[in-house]
């Protein structure tokens, strides 16, 4: 019991930092990529500390809800996979930080705020659903809903999931907030100056945001690594990999119309874990 | 008090049955003769008052079940008689031939089963009140009770505008309160015959209320629920008339436990009539015209509810066959289209229309998987369905007498109009979707049982991702608001705002406790339920109540918290106006307007995406129709089986 709880604090604390590391070194690589130097791999850091000493600026008192939320089920969504819990209760909450932000950036009355709320809405809509079939594909597998059965395994889920894992690096891209699928929140100059669903927010409200983007990027790249959990060291090596290629594809590529996203994330990407699911229900005892 | 209490609790289970289906009926009865409105008034909320304390003491001193004399065989044929004979009345009057071709096809089915099958002493129970039956019946008497206290102040203000064709408040208030009654008698009745007597009654009741206000588009739409469930009515007769050539089978029980196929089948396409599931949806939409109350209570809490229980009662005993994979198909179908379509409609009763035909879907989806963890699934949805929807109802019926529109778009500003009525709308809408809240639990065993039917699954999938769409963006409009320093205090009459802030109690204190809920109730009923599950089933369905439940929940408690101490310690000179790409129009109030061409100030607006084109209802109605249409005749292929 006191080990599962000096687990949890230890990775409440441990996961903004690398988070946030990792947001650096984007920062640096997409700027190198683009012929910058980039800022300092620390600069998350100093962003999010000169934030917090702003001044609390805010349009009205209910957006102001919707932040706190935001971090509150990230936290929520990590502790239960931390502790090896439901990971499709974690997969609800998971989404409800995301719709928080969405319906923090709805409450007030700014056409840009809405507009990417709306457009992070979509990308919901788009992703959603491949990730429900990952935690299908996981229990196929596994027989649990428990995330810590994956911990049991012989063989990592990716000898049984390669389909599913294509399926969600494609969703990742659009959770990292990148190119060709993302939002106007991102640092990179090549975006443009009105950022969408934060636009509204300043100060350390905006900080709170910046703090759960933090826990995500860690959170989303320890999912990676857990589909080689037998070698974790690998799952690392992959997890970071896989971040750098999605910076390289953030680079190349352009944003695209939010209808053609959901168009394309419900045509490939689902047909591609719906094929490797078929596979797994295809063999004798899945999931028993 | 306790006089009555104890008087209540030496009730024999036959008066019991007596005095919920009574009770109400003579509630209704005495609200029709009384003159005066204010006496009105204080029969229903009395009636509404004993209804659900009768319904939970009925609950408590159950389980029981009670055989009636030969006398009853034929006081119901009598009942369905005259119910037929009315039916074709109305029908006869307003030139609908159709529905008086298909009531007098009904009639025939009767009269065949009571004279060619013979007198057959009943030995099963008339009326049965178990687990399930004890929770539609909890379902009907509160909610129901709370939604008729509600009607009480609802109808004075809707009075004063509504139009000229309307029918009075004395009938509408006979019917509305009779209903009551009505309906737990369709919830106890095990007799087909008996079921049938209620489930036309109920069929009537719809009818009578859609047509409330005597428009022609009240009408015409009252006319079509008719139809539609006129055709239910028919299928369901089809079942007795099957059920008794088939060794003499008089009940449900003895539908169940003969595992009799055929009148199985039809009693789902019965089901599937009255629960509105594709494509017999068109009927609830229509319905939508009836006044609010009659939304929240037939509309979504409790009648349409009716379809969906009989599949979950017996569906149990067909677990495994064919027949129930093409139920829950068809249910997973209506499930995703429904909320696809819901995601396309700007209107606010439309939207809670379609969410309930999805979610009805859901239920007829989980009850056609037949597990132990989907029957657990499907009751956690038909208990936090009634109790969320019903408040939303009320909410919107209270928002349009306000601002006079249902159209989404319009609700902006509204948390500054009428504070207390959108923070409650808000919190129903949350409890949608929010964890841990018991929708969003219920569609978690929804998923995590639809994995032994792969279709279904996929289905479920889409359709949950819709659903939280058309959510989100009708919560994010409505709390689109300005800054206000201070919120004024909203007037509703007291009989509307203690039962929106009674119900709202409810939803939101049962959608905290929901694991809880699941654990203590409804897992031991689905093992009672399904005694002789395999033992994987079975450890399903504790796996599935095997959630971390309080602790990890303190997060978002913190949250509110910070977010209530951020509040009180709120400094209005931090108060901004929106970017608008321009210079903002200064005024002495905050404006929300920018500087355009030639120094007008304009005002920036965005309205939600509906993809009214995409997903209209013309391109995918006919479609969605043909495929589900399909399904159903596909569940007419047991009758071969005879």
């Amino acid at each position: 019991m006191i080990g599962r709880l000096l687990l949890v604090v230890l990775v409440v604390l441990v996961a903004p930092l690398l988070g946030a590391l990792l947001n650096g070194a984007d920062r640096i690589l997409t700027a190198r990529m683009q012929g910058r130097i980039g800022p300092p791999v620390l600069q998350p850091f100093y962003d999010l500390l000169k934030l917090f000493r702003k001044e609390p600026l805010v349009l009205n008192r209910i957006q102001i809800g919707y932040v706190y939320l935001h971090l509150a089920f990230m936290l929520m969504t990590i502790v239960l996979i931390t502790l090896g819990q439901d990971m499709l209760l974690a997969l609800f909450t998971h989404a409800f930080s995301t719709l928080s932000l969405v319906i923090g950036g709805m409450s007030v009355r700014s056409p840009y705020s809405r507009i990417g709320s709306q457009r992070k809405i979509m990308q919901m809509l788009a992703y959603e659903p491949v990730l429900i079939l990952l935690v299908v594909g996981i229990y196929l597998r596994t027989g649990s809903f428990m995330a810590g059965a994956v911990a049991h395994l012989d063989a990592p889920l990716i000898t049984s999931l390669p389909l599913v894992f294509l399926a969600f690096l494609i969703a990742l891209e659009i959770k990292l907030e990148k190119s060709p699928f993302d939002v106007a929140t991102s640092h990179h100059a090549h975006q443009e100056l009105v950022k969408g669903i934060t636009l509204e927010y300043a100060g350390p409200y905006l900080g709170v945001i910046e703090l759960t983007h933090f826990y995500e990027t860690f959170f989303l790249l320890a999912l990676v690594a857990a589909f080689f959990v037998t070698h974790v060291w690998l799952g690392v090596l992959v997890a970071l990999a896989v971040y750098g290629a999605a910076i390289l594809v953030d680079n190349v590529c352009a944003r695209m119309r939010t209808t053609w996203m959901v168009r394309y994330m419900w045509t490939v990407p689902m047909a591609l874990a719906v094929c490797n699911i078929i596979w797994l229900y295809l063999q004798p005892h899945a999931g028993r | 008090m306790q006089a009555i209490t104890g008087a209540c609790l030496m009730l024999t289970p036959a008066n019991y049955v007596l005095a919920l289906i009574g009770v109400p009926l003579v509630g209704g009865a005495l609200a029709y003769v009384l003159p005066w409105r204010g006496a009105r008034t204080v029969v229903v909320c009395l009636t509404a008052l004993a209804t659900a304390l009768l319904g939970v003491l009925a609950v408590v001193a159950g389980p029981f079940s009670v055989t009636c004399g030969a006398w009853s065989d034929p006081a119901a044929f009598a009942l369905e008689l005259l119910l037929i004979g009315v039916i074709v009345a109305f029908a006869w009057e307003a030139r609908a031939w159709l529905i008086v071709l298909l009531t007098l096809l009904q009639l025939g089915l009767c009269l065949t089963e009571q004279f060619s099958a013979g007198a057959h002493a009943p030995t099963a129970p008339t009326f049965v009140l178990d687990a399930l039956s004890s929770i539609l019946v909890i379902i009907v008497c509160v909610i129901g009770a709370l939604i008729l206290v509600y009607a009480t102040g609802y109808m004075r203000e809707h009075a004063a505008h509504a139009p000229r064709t309307t029918a009075g408040d004395r009938r509408f208030f006979l019917v509305l309160v009779g209903f009551l009654g009505v309906m737990n008698g369709l919830v106890l009745a095990n007799n087909l015959r008996w079921l049938a007597v209620f489930w036309e009654s109920t069929t009537l009741c719809s009818f009578l209320l859609i047509g409330h206000e005597g428009t022609a588009e009240a009408r015409a739409n009252a006319l079509r629920a008719l139809l539609i469930n006129a055709f239910g009515g028919v299928a369901l007769s089809l079942a007795a008339l099957l059920a008794a050539h088939r060794g003499g089978i008089t009940s449900l029980d003895g539908i169940m436990s003969a595992q009799a196929l055929a009148p199985m089948a039809l009693l789902c396409i019965a089901a599937m009539t009255k629960s509105a599931q594709f494509p017999f949806q068109s009927w609830l939409l229509g319905a939508m015209v009836a006044p609010t109350p009659v939304s929240a209570l037939l509309h979504s809490a409790t009648m349409v509810k009716a379809g969906s229980y009989l599949i979950l009662r017996l569906a149990p005993a067909f677990a495994g066959t064919r027949l129930l994979d093409v139920v829950a198909l068809a249910g997973g179908f209506t499930f995703a289209v429904a909320a696809a379509l819901a995601v396309s409609q700007s209107n606010a009763k439309r939207v809670l229309a379609y969410s309930t035909i999805s979610n009805l879907g859901l239920i007829v989806a989980c009850a056609g998987i037949a597990t132990p963890l989907a029957y657990a699934a499907a009751i956690m949805i038909l208990c936090y369905h009634a109790a969320s929807k019903g408040l939303l109802f009320l909410c919107v019926g209270a928002i349009e007498q306000k601002i006079g529109s249902r159209d989404i778009e319009d609700m902006g500003s509204l948390l500054y109009i009428m504070p207390l009525t959108t923070i409650i709308t808000l919190t129903g809408m949350l409890t949608m979707l929010m964890p841990p809240f018991g929708m969003l639990m219920s569609k978690l065993l929804a998923i995590e049982a639809a994995i032994e039917a792969p279709f279904v699954l996929l289905l479920v999938i889409v359709g949950s991702a819709l659903t939280v769409f058309f959510w989100a963006k009708w919560i994010g409009r409505m709390q689109t608001v300005s800054y206000h320093p201070h919120y004024p205090r909203e007037t509703m009459p007291f009989s509307m705002s203690s039962v929106l802030v009674m119900l709202c109690a409810l939803v939101a204190g049962g959608g905290v406790a929901s694991i809880l809920v699941y654990r203590t109730l409804i897992e031991p009923l689905a093992l009672h339920t399904f005694a002789h599950a395999s033992a994987h089933t079975i450890a399903a369905l504790r796996a599935a109540g095997n959630l971390l439940s309080w602790p990890v929940f303190v997060f978002p408690l913190l949250a509110a918290l910070v977010w209530l101490w951020t509040i009180a310690r709120f400094n209005p000179a931090h108060v901004r106006l929106p970017y608008l790409a321009g210079e903002n129009y200064e005024e002495k109030e905050l404006s929300y307007a920018f500087l355009s061409i030639k120094d007008q100030p304009a005002v920036a607006w965005t309205t939600s995406l509906y993809f009214k084109h995409t997903l209209s209802e013309a391109r995918i109605t006919p479609w969605a129709n043909l495929i589900a249409g399909l399904l159903v005749l596909s569940l007419l292929g047991v009758l071969g089986l005879l």
